[in-house]
């Protein structure tokens, strides 16, 4: 059911710095004409969204960020991140920091499972977020669009694993890279620090199926705790500099830029954890 | 030659067609007798033939005799069964075995060196782990329970596809997103007709909707080009559901999926109206938009002209 406007007004204007909003509205994305893009993202509807985001953004997970210029201001471009966290909530909070830090800003196309849009509500709320179901096409076009792509290669591992393998990145997967390299894209290795302690998962229900959704996950606490997050962003990766992107279509070179992407992202997230004073702090 | 000359869609092909410089003649093909014809478009280049595309003779007879007399070069066939809910031979043979009769004769006849076919976004299968955006390698509907009027639809499609590259005449295909307008067989616009529409709830899908002028220009352009292959035939409106609704002054309202082919099975029952959710069900939970950029490249069609919403306010009140 779609958010009445005048609530989406009011969430606005008590929630999100009027700054934020502004920029925001300003950003370029593909708008097919009513406000939304072919693949469902409206501007309006991504504010909306880092508006209930952003007290948690702000004051309970308190983000601290480091390296968005890093981020390319323009053209394509791909941020692949660490999962963690039982729900996306690291997605949430780099989206919201992305958009807030890129100038001109930027509206990061978060990549998430295949399953989503099978979920009422959540999916058709992602969708108008600027999520997208990360098949090879929707890839494909959003590269050649000259968006910004939020990527997750470990994919639903990530998300996961126990507790007891917190910062251990799951084997990636390697479609991102394929893409990058094809459509030379330059690619923004990037660690997110605290999700891994704000929810804990310490096991899981599987075989429900509902709606496409692999398990159900059991968390330590029913809500996440309040630990800090740090967004460290690394120096983008030319994949397409490094290898031919001819080769795109040979398997091994695929695995190879992966493997790039994956220990650019894990000496990332070991520089980060050495760097916090604390969980909470 | 234009058949299914007598639709919204294949009268403005005519005129379209007349309305270009030159001296081209347009040979109407229609069910309904030639007083039943717009008069409107009477021009001394057009001629109107009644013809019953599910009778072989009827086609042959066609082909060989109006067709070749005015030595028509050039087929487009619009020519398909409206109504959603009749089902059968009758409908089959419009839909399916018209297509494979003409497109036989076509590659035999001395005349013709051209076939344009109008196929639908139906025949794809909206499957949301494929990409939103429909490029025109996207797998078909072949599901064996699917609706009869979207099997003919994808089995004529695929009759003339079989044929490309391997005969003289060339053949495009262009597979156009929906029109919402009347005697179209719009399932859209029937949905629209009621004042209280029903969604399937906690889903918003974004559909891609064609106006009937952008439509021509398609049809036109591929008539007047030899670009041989299939083409996905975009609109310029890409909205969610809920804001078709909103825009065709009607009101939405969310109700569980599983409900909904019985509520519209009774409204069809107890109304007459056309509107499949069975058909629908998929486009109606899961976004599907037509990539053209094929069309584009190869045709230098783009849409530019959105659709006049408070026309179709005003047609779905009547």
């Amino acid at each position: 059911m779609p958010v009445p406007r005048s609530l989406k007004r009011l969430a606005l204007r008590a929630l999100l710095p009027r700054e934020d909003y502004v920029r925001v509205m300003r950003a370029t994305f593909g708008d097919a004409g009513h406000g939304y893009d072919p693949l469902g993202l409206s501007a309006e509807d991504f504010a909306f969204a880092m508006a209930l985001a952003f007290p948690f953004y702000a004051h309970y997970f308190r983000v601290r960020s480091y390296g968005a210029e890093h981020i390319p201001k323009r053209g394509p471009a791909i941020v692949a991140a660490n999962h963690s966290g039982m729900l996306p909530v690291d997605g949430v909070m780099l989206a919201v920091d992305i958009a807030r830090k890129t100038r001109p800003t930027r509206i990061p196309r978060t990549v998430g499972d295949v399953f989503i849009p099978f979920m009422p509500w959540v999916g058709t709320a992602f969708s108008r977020a600027g999520v997208v179901s990360g098949s090879r096409g929707n890839f494909r076009h959003l590269l050649e669009s000259g968006e910004l792509l939020l990527v997750f290669p470990e994919g639903t591992p990530g998300i996961s694993k126990g507790f007891q393998k917190r910062y251990q990145l799951q084997e990636f997967r390697v479609g991102h890279a394929e893409l990058a390299l094809r459509h030379r894209a330059p690619v923004v290795p990037t660690a997110v620090i605290g999700a891994e302690e704000s929810w804990a998962q310490i096991g899981r229900v599987e075989g429900l199926g509902a709606f496409g959704a692999p398990f159900l996950p059991v968390p330590l606490t029913p809500l996440p705790l309040p630990a800090r997050f740090h967004l460290h962003y690394g120096e983008p990766i030319a994949l397409h500099e490094i290898f031919d992107p001819e080769d795109s279509e040979d398997p091994s070179v695929v695995v190879k830029a992966a493997r790039i992407v994956q220990t650019a992202v894990e000496k990332l997230v070991q520089r980060g954890l050495s760097e916090r004073a604390g969980v909470f702090v | 030659m234009v058949t299914g000359a007598t639709t919204p869609l294949g009268r403005s092909v005519t005129r379209a067609l007349l309305a270009r410089p030159g001296d081209g003649k347009v040979l109407a093909i229609g069910a309904e007798s030639g007083a039943g014809f717009p008069s409107t478009l009477a021009a001394p280049a057009l001629y109107y033939e009644r013809a019953d595309l599910t009778r072989s003779r009827h086609i042959r007879s066609l082909l060989y005799g109006s067709a070749k007399r005015h030595n028509v070069e050039v087929v487009v066939h619009a020519a398909h069964h409206r109504s959603a809910r009749d089902v059968g031979d009758a409908v089959h043979a419009l839909n399916v075995r018209s297509t494979r009769e003409l497109v036989s004769l076509s590659e035999r006849h001395p005349t013709i060196r051209r076939f344009v076919f109008l196929s639908h976004v139906d025949v794809y299968a909206v499957d949301p782990r494929q990409s939103v955006l429909i490029t025109e390698d996207h797998p078909l509907e072949l599901k064996g329970h699917a609706p009869q009027r979207v099997r003919d639809r994808v089995e004529a499609d695929l009759t003339v596809c079989t044929r490309m590259g391997l005969a003289d005449v060339k053949y495009a295909v262009l597979r156009m997103a929906e029109v919402p307008i009347a005697d179209s067989g719009s399932q859209l616009f029937d949905y629209l007709r009621s004042r209280v529409c029903l969604r399937p709830l906690g889903f918003d899908p974004m559909l891609n909707l064609l106006s009937l002028d952008d439509a021509v220009d398609a049809v036109v352009r591929a008539v007047d080009s030899d670009v041989e292959g299939v083409l996905n035939i975009p609109g310029a409106d890409t909205l969610p559901l809920s804001r078709v609704i909103a825009l065709a002054q009607r009101s939405g309202f969310g109700v569980p999926g599983p409900l909904l082919t019985p509520l519209y099975g009774a409204r069809a029952s107890t109304r007459g109206l056309e509107f499949r959710y069975d058909m629908n069900h998929r486009r109606f939970h899961f976004s599907a938009i037509l990539d053209g950029t094929r069309a584009k490249e190869l045709l230098a069609y783009e849409p530019l002209r959105p659709l006049n919403w408070d026309a179709i306010a005003a047609a779905v009140r009547e």
